[in-house]
């Protein structure tokens, strides 16, 4: 009935606050249909393979970081076939965060452990896959996640 | 147990195409869902899911911290129109926001509306937020988030 998309009555101790706590009639949530597409690819371990290779997560970007430094940095793991260096909209510095694409999950593999916890530009930075193949911190973890059947492209 | 989190963004109104909308979520898990319908030259909706590493999660959990939305309200904002509407749901250290207001063209109906401080903050929210989004769709999926028609 109204926009609110989670179970607010099972939420009793969160505070609320906003208009679209009010019932207006509202409008069908899109998001709970079924039929969303996802990407069909072997994983490694948690990592989720993208339709054309592994991106990574960065956090912890200088705001004064440009796509070269980090070009610089990441390609000594692998050609860095893509990356976005997101800006923030208000101070049109980078915004924090960095994600880099590789083709393979090995090179990407390497630059997550290579890069993870080193300074860049006098910031400590954090790497990760962006990708996980299911639910975080969940009781489903997924036992076998090897990807057998060359996963590990 | 993970913390409850969970932010969710829509923009979108009826028009002569339709019901044209962009909407996602993140829910605490990771998972991401992204739809949008653009019928303007014949866009169909595209619909995606995918789940993201813990990682991403709290980068998306600092910039909504950073951004202090959660002390705004969105009483005095303007209200949905026809010319379209935007939500935006946060649930963040036991606060739960549930925003509603008009399309924002640009910084010029936020300096003339009643509450610009608060209106400011939800602009440049939304549009990093989008920016994220819009990123981790197009790496992962290889396809344009098609965001033609939207602000």
């Amino acid at each position: 009935m109204g926009d609110v998309a989670m179970d607010v009555d099972a939420q009793p101790t969160l505070k609320r606050k906003g208009r679209g706590f009010q019932h207006d009639g509202g409008r069908e949530q899109e998001l709970k249909k079924e039929g969303f597409d996802s990407v069909d690819e072997e994983g490694s371990g948690s990592a989720q393979r993208s339709v054309e290779g592994w991106i990574i997560i960065v956090t912890g970007v200088h705001e004064e970081a440009t796509e070269e430094d980090i070009m610089e940095r990441f390609n000594e793991y692998g050609h860095v076939k893509g990356m976005h260096l997101n800006l923030d909209r208000r101070t049109g510095f980078v915004k924090g965060y960095a994600l880099v694409e590789y083709d393979t999950y090995k090179e990407a593999k390497t630059a997550i452990d290579g890069e993870n916890g080193k300074d860049f530009l006098g910031h400590a930075i954090h790497c990760d896959f962006a990708f996980s193949r299911g639910p975080v911190g969940g009781a489903r973890v997924q036992q076998n996640g090897g990807g057998r059947r060359g996963g590990r492209r | 147990m993970a913390e409850e989190f969970y932010v969710r963004y829509y923009v979108g109104h009826m028009g002569r195409f339709g019901h044209e909308f962009l909407e996602f979520e993140f829910r605490s898990d990771g998972k991401l869902r992204y739809a949008n319908n653009s019928n303007y030259k014949n866009d169909s909706m595209i619909r995606k899911e995918v789940y993201v590493s813990p990682s991403v999660v709290n980068e998306l959990r600092r910039v909504i911290q950073e951004s202090e939305i959660m002390k705004e309200d969105d009483k005095l904002w303007p209200m949905p129109d026809r010319v379209g509407r935007q939500e935006l749901e946060v649930v963040l250290n036991n606060e739960h926001i549930s925003f509603t207001t008009s399309k924002i063209g640009s910084l010029a109906d936020v300096q003339d509306s009643k509450d610009p401080e608060g209106l400011r903050v939800f602009y440049y929210l939304v549009q990093d937020l989008k920016c994220l989004v819009f990123s981790l769709i197009a790496l992962h999926f290889k396809v344009s988030p098609g965001v033609t028609t939207l602000p």
